[in-house]
């Protein structure tokens, strides 16, 4: 019966999805409305819920210094994302060059992003150690300063140092998203300008970078999601401080969940992390022209 | 080939490469030979290698334990991702009517990032006691949404000929992912492998907020723990890096195809 | 078949897999854990009676483990003792003492003759 094969087709397709949606469900989907629920209530473990409207909300904007610090530094992170990508861009341009070993130089650059995060921040934090990293020895042999900055533990030097690890992990990510890129332009176009008279900047400038474009604005969105929930470099490297000055939206939220067993503040928090996410990709993905598409944030 | 002078490209070419190799080379040094911490300055090459600080990592961490853990929680990342995503990715090449949904479904779910989720994933977790299991550090990265359309891709490439020939054989629908669509898939599965296998090795978020006590803590874990105890007393901690990345760059220097195949896949589905 | 060996997994996998296990059986056979050594004095003659302590070295502390006291042709051993970071310290009433020197072997159980000899010095 064709019916009955029907439903039985149906049937199996549920059964094959079942799994997968219910991890999905659990994992995803529930806890964004979970997040929302804890967000406008005062809840302890101890104690029955109650709900508080939004009573968290009003403190987080209202009274946390905390939280604007952590939103700023977020917004400092995401605004290095086009340095990351520049240098991906030169990369990818270098490497496509047609030169020989480039197999080589393309895994040497994209080796760091399979990393483990923790002991790229290990391996970071003790190149900038104040007296003994090599960053700063390097920098007094150069002439450039007399002793070794502590980079980590000084206001000003802390979020760049951190940022300049990220970026020399992730660059190899971007690069690899831009060649591909690249290797999507057929080479008939350049060799049609060229013979038109196109000097290799015009070149560059009319026909790469234009038909780049969808590579780009998604290496854009990458950095800015990447931004928002990169938590092991900072936790390892500086656990958010000296004073808050590396502490990102991301870490706040543990903190205030995990260390300060704050669920429903965290909740709250992460409820603006979530939309703020939604907000800047969505803004990235329309002056895109809205081909920069949906991409996972496993890590 | 490229006409013009090709050495300026391999100059910058090598001077990048020195840039990103450094850092692995500084710390690796350190871990054979502990010079920096004692010795200042710092030499570039090691004097007096030893290899006596991976034996300590071995024996006072103690690395075996936490190998064991991340293996454990990987192999079930691995292997339920394979088979989850498979199943899923079979099912978005059948014809039903809800597929459209679903689709969209599960390219919105790939917008939220497990971070957006650590708070209720906790809770969660707990309710189902799975708190301090490997079960319960695998769970979240069981499926990921990214392999499942990588698997799709695949099995859409599948020619609808020998699916056609199986069904008259009367296979029914499990039978053809097993027996057709994956054998012909292995570059999908290779993909999966890899990817699942990078995530959950290096996944470093879920188990701080997970693990209960010291001893089910996986690698990531461990180091931070090492780190928080012993900062830079000893060349020990380098050691242990470098053990902790070594799996992570045999996977890679192996499967790099099909790691950077998987990512591009994940980017640029739209 | 040949295939199947030459894949660079396998050859890789496998021989990791090889690595291990030989490692094992190498170190399942050559650990008895016994230290031995010996002791001179000032003058580089064998001292007998010295006392030597075994204590291990962990990455915060420094534990004492054993004390045996030397032959008369200055030797001692330490059996069964499952360490693989440890100093040793020679000393003997009225003869000096060695201070603490030290010595990682390469896995606990190892069986290690020291070559250099302990030297008492005042």
């Amino acid at each position: 019966m064709i019916a009955a094969r029907r439903w039985r087709r149906q049937g199996m397709v549920w059964l094959l999805l079942a799994p997968s949606l219910a991890i999905f469900f659990l994992y995803r989907i529930v806890p964004l409305g979970w997040n929302a629920v804890l967000s406008v209530q005062k809840w302890s473990p101890l104690r029955p819920a109650e709900f508080a409207g939004l009573y968290h909300y009003e403190e987080m904007f209202f009274h946390d210094d905390v939280f604007w610090t952590s939103l700023k530094n977020t917004l400092v992170y995401m605004a290095s994302a086009p340095i990351g990508i520049a240098l991906a861009l030169a990369l990818a341009l270098l490497v496509n060059a047609g030169i020989r070993g480039r197999t080589v130089y393309r895994a040497i650059i994209f080796a760091s992003y399979p990393l483990m995060t923790v002991a790229v921040g290990i391996i970071w934090r003790w190149l900038y150690d104040e007296k003994l990293g090599l960053i700063n020895y390097a920098l007094i042999r150069l002439g450039v300063i007399d002793k070794g900055i502590a980079f980590l533990d000084s206001f000003i030097w802390a979020m760049p140092a951190v940022i300049a690890a990220a970026i020399w992990q992730i660059v190899g990510f971007f690069m690899i998203v831009l060649l591909a890129g690249l290797q999507g332009i057929p080479p008939n176009l350049h060799e049609a300008a060229a013979i038109d008279g196109a000097g290799p900047l015009q070149r560059f400038l009319s026909i790469t970078v234009p038909l780049l474009r969808p590579s780009l604005f998604l290496c854009l969105v990458l950095g800015i999601i990447n931004s928002f929930t990169s938590f092991d470099l900072i936790y390892v490297m500086t656990r958010g401080g000296p004073n808050y000055a590396t502490e990102l939206l991301i870490t706040y939220i543990y903190r205030a969940a995990f260390v300060l067993s704050q669920l429903d503040y965290a909740a709250a928090l992460t409820v603006v992390l979530f939309l703020l996410l939604l907000g800047v990709t969505w803004a990235a993905n329309r002056a895109s022209g809205g081909e920069a598409g949906a991409v996972e944030a496993a890590e | 080939m490229r006409r013009g002078p090709t050495w300026p490209i391999h100059l910058a070419l090598l001077a990048v490469s020195a840039v990103m190799l450094m850092p692995l080379y500084w710390v690796f040094r350190t871990s054979v030979t502990g010079d920096n911490i004692f010795a200042y300055p710092p030499a570039l090459l090691p004097r007096h290698a030893h290899l006596y600080y991976f034996v300590d990592v071995w024996y006072y961490v103690p690395f075996a334990r936490f190998l064991v853990n991340s293996a454990v929680v990987s192999l079930i990342a691995v292997a339920s991702n394979v088979v989850l995503n498979a199943m899923a990715g079979y099912a978005l090449t059948l014809e039903f009517r809800a597929k459209r949904a679903v689709v969209l479904l599960l390219l919105s779910c790939m917008m939220i990032p497990f971070q957006a989720t650590i708070i209720p994933a906790y809770l969660i977790t707990k309710e189902l006691r799975l708190l301090n299991t490997h079960l319960g550090l695998a769970l979240p990265l069981c499926s990921t949404i990214v392999c499942i359309f990588v698997f799709k891709a695949a099995f859409d490439a599948v020619p609808r000929s020998l699916i056609d020939a199986a069904r008259l054989d009367g296979l029914g629908d499990l039978g053809i992912l097993a027996r057709i669509m994956l054998p012909l898939s292995t570059a999908a599965v290779a993909t999966n492998v890899v990817l699942a296998f990078i995530w959950s090795w290096n996944n470093f978020l879920w188990p701080l907020i997970v693990v209960r006590n010291q001893e089910m803590q996986t690698l990531p874990l461990a180091l931070s723990t090492f780190l928080s105890y012993l900062e830079n007393t000893t060349g020990a901690l380098y050691a242990f890096c470098i053990m902790a990345l070594i799996p992570g760059l045999v996977v890679f220097v192996l499967a790099q195809k099909q790691f950077v195949e998987g990512l591009t896949a994940g980017a640029t589905k739209g | 078949m040949r295939r199947v060996l030459l894949n660079r997994y396998t050859l890789v996998l496998g021989g990791l897999a090889v690595a291990v296990i030989a490692w094992n059986l190498f170190v399942a056979t050559h650990s008895d854990g016994r230290i031995e050594g010996h002791v001179v004095g000032p003058d580089g003659r064998p001292v007998a009676g010295a006392l030597v302590t075994l204590r291990e070295k962990t990455l915060t502390t420094l534990e004492p483990r054993a004390t045996v006291e030397t032959d008369g042709g200055g030797r001692f051993a330490f059996t069964g003792q499952r360490v693989h970071h440890f100093v040793l310290e020679a000393s003997k009433e009225g003869r000096g003492t060695s201070g603490r020197i030290d010595y990682r072997l390469a896995f606990r159980g190892q069986n290690f003759s020291i070559a250099e000899p302990l030297r008492l010095h005042l």
